[in-house]
């Protein structure tokens, strides 16, 4: 998506991203496989299967941390956006990583045995009744899985074909991968450990991501965000004209939750739903920039007085009513069919 | 998109070739730090790794072929005469290849003066065969003791002892991985137990020098499959040792076995 209708593909910003990610993703691996061995304090080697079950799992690990405090850095502050940009690209080496780890574990420990691996995956650890050695390679199944099916759907294709609500919340799953690896190197790789540097790094990344979120759900309180009240039969009071800034949005939340994003622009105000039609970004977070809100997280545009990309796009979002009582800006909660022309509201003594 | 209102405000436009003035030197500045970052992560985990022990394979050996007396219970050991500085026979515990036992019929080769051929594993007082095919049963009159009952010394009671410590298989803990100890390595473990490896238990303490012992039931027979929940944790184990050889057996009752 672009104003000059580029079609959204590979450009230079990917590039640089997904060279960047590779790169730290290789710094790593390579540390730990070729320079950690050197340092390393112990009898004789380990063996290489499993330096490389450990480094790619707790890559993995890191990966994953690092990722879903993406979200909430970019809400705390706006330099962060260009890291949210290519999430995806992210999530899919991410889970490339973790599948290394896998087929490492799969080579070492459930190879050479007569049973098949499969078989052996179930069979070999199945105390379910003791919370001591409670078996913990079913959680990182599970999160392998997981992180598989939001991989495999990360594509464009599968955001379109599912809806962007129904694949939103099918990837808000990596919260729930996340949390069983949590479970997964609690249980296991922690219960091992006879140094606490990585029971500090696991306690750290939760609490990174968890403190992360917490300070953008605050910031997300105490910022541009108003709740809607209705003060006359039809309409709710919103915000007020001085308090959204120019090019910029003040996001309202309806009484159903609804988050309802009016902009002003060029002395005039309009109202559309505050989610994109690409994946649910925030477009109250977003800019106006050549007369069309631009949303913050892959720069998709819609008009302000339609809520229609620009030609050739083709995706539209919802508008809303406005009409102003003084400064008071008042909304009619009931939103317009994507795409219905709604004339923009000027705002009295505003330069257009 | 005009250049001028892209870097305006610092808006960034993921489609657009331009960022937005001062964000590249804070994307660069903060790519530098990400890559320097968890490199220098990945290398102080990799050196804080846990020690693996001494086990190993003698692969400057090669494989090697012993003659000796086995027993098959209650898991296969091949036993050695004494020599020279080793005044107890000495007993090797057998496996196959990758995590199989050796499948040995008890009631043809039990006490039979054998030939096993293969790569030996090591860690302290530890031995283990991996065993290339089936061990060969000898003429005992071309033993080196000359016979092959006199190898097997009788067990000798050491007592009743509660112990605290960890069970493993004697493979992986003889040196067939590293590390081979630890939750990470239970699923390793209980494959290797499941296709026939003789468990060990490693005591936080030891009884006679050694703090390694082939594990049996109280009854001195193999253990049941429910030993496997108790693999690869910290436990505190009672029963009977008894020394057969140079080898301490503890002869385990798993109903009063306790995970610590």
């Amino acid at each position: 998506m672009s104003a000059s209708h580029k079609p959204v593909g590979w450009n230079r910003t990917k590039v640089l991203y997904d060279a960047a990610l590779l790169a730290a993703v290789a710094g790593y691996i390579l540390a730990y496989l070729w320079v950690g061995p050197l340092i390393q304090r112990t009898s004789l080697p380990l063996d290489e299967q499993t330096l490389a079950m450990k480094a790619y799992g707790s890559c993995a690990f890191l990966m994953l941390t690092l990722v879903l405090c993406v979200g909430p850095l970019a809400r705390l502050d706006r330099r962060f956006l260009p890291v949210l940009y290519n999430r995806r690209h992210f999530g899919v080496i991410t889970f490339a990583v973790a599948a290394a780890h896998a087929l490492h574990v799969l080579g070492w420990y459930f190879a050479y045995s007569h049973l098949p691996q499969t078989e052996a995956l179930l069979a070999a650890d199945t105390s379910y009744g003791q919370l001591r050695g409670f078996p913990f390679i079913p959680f990182g199944i599970a999160a392998l899985l997981v992180l598989a099916v939001l991989a495999a759907t990360s594509h464009d294709f599968w955001l379109s074909f599912l809806t962007p609500p129904v694949w939103k919340a099918l990837h808000m799953g990596v919260y729930a991968a996340y949390a069983l690896v949590v479970m997964h190197t609690a249980l296991g790789a922690l219960q091992s450990a006879t140094n606490p540097a990585l029971a500090v790094v696991v306690a750290l990344s939760v609490a990174l991501v968890g403190g992360l979120h917490v300070a953008a759900g605050a910031r997300e309180r105490d910022g541009a965000v108003a709740r809607a009240a209705e003060v006359e039969p039809g309409w709710m009071a919103t915000t007020t004209v001085d308090a959204i800034p120019e090019d910029g949005a003040v996001v309202v939340h309806l009484p159903d939750g609804e988050p309802v994003a009016v902009f002003r622009h060029g002395g005039r105000l309009s109202a559309v739903t505050n989610l994109c039609a690409h994946q649910n970004g925030p477009l109250g977070e977003g800019r106006v920039v050549d007369g069309c809100i631009t949303c913050p997280w892959h720069g998709f545009q819609y008009r302000l007085e339609d809520g229609c990309a620009p030609p050739p796009f083709t995706e539209r979002i919802a508008t809303y009513r406005l009409k102003l009582d003084g400064r008071r800006v008042l909304l009619d909660p009931r939103p317009n069919a994507p795409g219905t022309r709604v004339e923009p509201v000027p705002v009295p003594g505003a330069a257009a | 998109m005009s250049a001028h209102q892209e870097g305006r405000d610092g808006f960034f436009i993921g489609w657009s070739d331009r960022l937005p003035r001062g964000l590249g030197r804070f994307l660069l500045v903060l790519a530098v730090l990400v890559v320097g970052g968890v490199s220098l992560l990945g290398l102080a985990l990799s050196g804080g790794v846990e020690d693996p022990g001494s086990g190993d394979f003698d692969w400057a050996a090669g494989e090697r072929t012993l003659q000796g007396v086995l027993t098959a219970q209650p898991y296969p050991v091949l036993w050695l005469p004494p020599a020279p500085g080793r005044p107890r026979a000495h007993g090797v515990l057998l496996s196959g290849n990758g995590k199989a036992g050796v499948p040995i019929d008890p009631a043809t080769m039990e006490g039979r003066l054998v030939e096993a051929t293969g790569l030996m594993l090591r860690r302290g007082t530890i031995e283990m065969m991996q065993v290339k095919g089936d061990p060969t049963p000898r003429d005992p009159t071309v033993a080196p003791d000359g016979g092959s009952g006199a190898l097997v010394a009788e067990p000798v009671p050491l007592g009743r002892w509660r112990m605290v410590g960890e069970i493993c298989d004697g493979k992986c803990y003889a040196g067939a991985m590293r590390p081979s100890t630890g939750l990470s390595h239970r699923a390793c473990a209980n494959l290797c137990l499941i296709g026939g490896i003789p468990p060990v238990f490693v005591s936080a303490g030891a009884i006679e020098g050694t703090s390694f012992f082939l594990m049996a039931d109280k009854d001195g027979r193999r253990l049941p499959d429910g030993v496997r929940d108790l693999v690869a944790l910290r436990v505190q184990l009672e029963g009977e040792v008894e020394r057969r050889g140079d080898l301490l057996v503890f002869k385990v009752d798993l109903d009063r076995a306790r995970v610590l």
